[in-house]
C-alpha cells in the first residue's frame, strides 16, 4: 500500500553502538569450515568486524543510554515527547512493552503514547510510517522512534550463516510536525506465508524454551544451531530481496512522480555488501550512491542499519544541508517498504558508544 | 554455454570444469558458492533460482538445462 505524508520531518538521528567489537577472523575459529572458505565469505559479503553487547545488556539499556546523552547535551527536552515507538524483536520482556520500560526509566510524562512494534530489518521504514501516522493527531507534535536489537544474544556463534553479520545497536530518530515540510512518499508490503525464512523457532508460546530447544544441532553445511537461535535461510532472503525490492522502488518513484536520478542517496537496509551490490546492478543505480559499509564496520543490527548508514556516512552533510533520500528496508515477516523524502538539515546526527 | 561454464568455474575456483563435472566435488560448492551461482544466473540470464530448485541438480550440464528451461527472454 502507498502512503503520502505532509508537514512532517525528521529532525535528529542518534546511533548507539555497544563498545565491544569482535573481528570476523576471531569468529572464524568457531566455524566448522576450512579457513580459506571463511576468508572467501569475508571478502564476498564484506564482513570484518561487528559490535555486540556483552552479557546481560538489553534493548532498553542501549536506548536509555542514548536518550540520557540527548537530554544531557540539551538536544532533546524529555517533556517534549508525545509518543515513543520502539521497534525491536529482542524486547526486555514479553510483558510489559520495552517502550514503557524506557518511559519509566527516563521519567517521561504520562501524557504519552508508548508503543512497541515487533518488526525486524524493515523496522526503520515501518517505524517512520507509524510516527507520521501519529503526527496526524493535533495532540502529537514530536515522536521518538527507537530502533533497537540485541539479536546477537539469539544467534549461535557456530552458525556461519548468521553470526558474522549480526550486530547489536540502537538508534533514536526524532520526528516532528513542521507545517510546509514534505511531501514524503512511502510504500509497504507484507507476506506472512514466507514467515519461516527468518525465524526464532523456540521461546514463544508456540514452542516454549526447554533444555531440548537449547541443544545445538547439526543443521548441515557444518553449522550448529539450537531451536532457541535465530534461523535464516540466506538464499531465500537473497532471492526475496532481488525479486521484491527493485519493483518496489520503481513503484515508489511512479507514485511520487519522481525520477530515480533525482535521488542523492539510496539508504538501504544493510544485510551485507553482496546483496546491496546485486540490488544496485539490478536497479541500475551507481554503487557510489548507496552506502554499504555498515556490516563491515558494525554488523547488521536489523532496523538500526539505515540510521547507522546515515549517521556514519552523511552526518556532516545532514547537519548543514539537505538531500533527497530513498530508503528501502526488507526483512522478517516478510515485510518490505520504501520511502522517498528530503532528509536534513538535522539538529543532530551522530554516533556514540554504549559503555 | 561457454560463458556459463567460465563464470561457474570462477565461482568454484577451478580451471577444470566440464559439462559432466559433479558440483559437489568442488569444496567451493558450499552455501556461499550456491548463493554466488544463483546471483550469477540471475544477473546473466534473468532467472531466479531458489535453493530447493538446486536440490536435485548434480552436474554442470543439469544446472545449465535448468537455467535454459526457466529462461523467458
Amino acid at each position: 500500500m502507498n502512503f503520502r505524508f505532509q508537514d512532517k520531518k525528521i529532525t535528529g538521528i542518534l546511533t548507539v553502538l555497544p563498545e565491544h567489537e569482535q573481528k570476523f577472523v576471531d569468529d572464524m575459529k568457531n566455524f566448522n569450515f576450512p579457513e580459506a572458505r571463511s576468508l572467501k565469505l569475508k571478502q564476498v559479503m564484506g564482513y570484518d568486524k561487528h559490535r555486540l553487547v556483552t552479557a546481560g545488556t538489553c534493548a532498553s539499556d542501549l536506548a536509555i543510554f542514548g536518550f540520557r546523552h540527548l537530554i544531557e547535551k540539551e538536544l532533546l527536552a524529555p517533556d517534549g515527547l508525545d509518543a515513543m515507538i520502539v521497534v525491536t524483536q529482542s524486547p526486555d520482556y514479553f510483558m510489559p512493552p520495552t517502550s514503557n520500560v524506557i518511559q519509566g526509566e527516563l521519567g517521561l510524562k504520562q501524557d504519552a503514547f508508548c508503543m512497541d512494534i515487533n518488526q525486524g530489518c524493515a523496522g526503520f521504514v515501518i517505524g517512520l510510517i507509524q510516527a507520521f501516522l501519529m503526527l496526524e493527531q493535533e495532540s502529537v507534535s514530536r515522536v521518538a522512534l527507537v530502533n533497537v536489537d540485541v539479536l546477537s544474544r539469539k544467534v549461535s556463534t557456530k552458525d556461519r550463516n548468521s553470526y558474522p553479520l549480526t550486530g547489536d545497536a540502537a538508534s533514536i530518530t526524532i520526528i516532528e510536525s513542521d507545517p510546509g515540510a514534505g511531501p514524503i512518499y512511502a510504500n509497504l508490503k507484507m507476506d506472512g506465508t514466507r514467515r519461516e525464512i527468518l525465524i526464532i523457532p523456540a521461546g514463544g508460546l508456540r514452542m516454549p524454551s526447554t533444555p531440548e530447544t537449547a541443544v545445538l544441532e547439526d543443521v548441515g553445511d557444518g553449522n550448529l544451531r539450537a531451536k532457541d537461535h535465530l534461523r535464516m535461510d540466506g538464499t531465500a532472503v537473497f532471492n526475496f530481496a532481488q525479486v521484491e525490492v527493485p519493483p518496489m522502488i520503481e513503484s515508489l518513484m511512479q507514485f511520487a512522480r519522481a525520477d530515480i536520478n533525482q535521488v542523492d542517496w539510496f539508504l538501504f537496509h544493510q544485510p551485507n555488501k553482496f546483496m546491496l551490490e546485486k540490488l544496485c546492478d539490478k536497479m541500475k543505480v551507481p554503487f557510489a550512491k548507496m552506502p554499504s559499509n555498515v556490516v563491515e564496520n558494525f554488523g547488521n543490527a536489523s532496523g538500526v542499519t539505515i540510521p547507522t548508514a546515515i549517521s556514519f556516512n552523511l552526518a556532516e552533510q545532514l547537519r548543514s544541508g539537505g538531500v533527497t533520500a530513498c530508503l528501502a528496508a526488507f526483512g522478517s515477516g516478510l515485510t518490505w517498504g520504501s520511502m522517498l523524502l528530503r532528509l536534513g538539515p538535522l539538529a543532530f546526527c551522530s554516533m556514540i558508544d554504549y559503555r | 554455454m561457454e560463458q556459463f561454464i567460465a563464470k561457474l568455474a570462477e565461482i568454484l575456483e577451478t580451471r577444470e570444469l566440464k559439462e559432466d563435472s559433479r558440483l559437489a566435488s568442488f569444496p567451493a560448492w558450499d552455501s556461499l558458492g550456491v548463493l554466488s551461482t544463483i546471483a550469477m544466473i540471475e544477473s546473466l540470464y534473468r532467472v531466479n533460482l531458489m535453493s530447493p530448485d538446486l536440490a536435485g541438480i548434480k552436474t554442470v550440464d543439469e544446472l545449465w538445462k535448468l537455467v535454459q528451461s526457466r529462461r523467458t527472454d
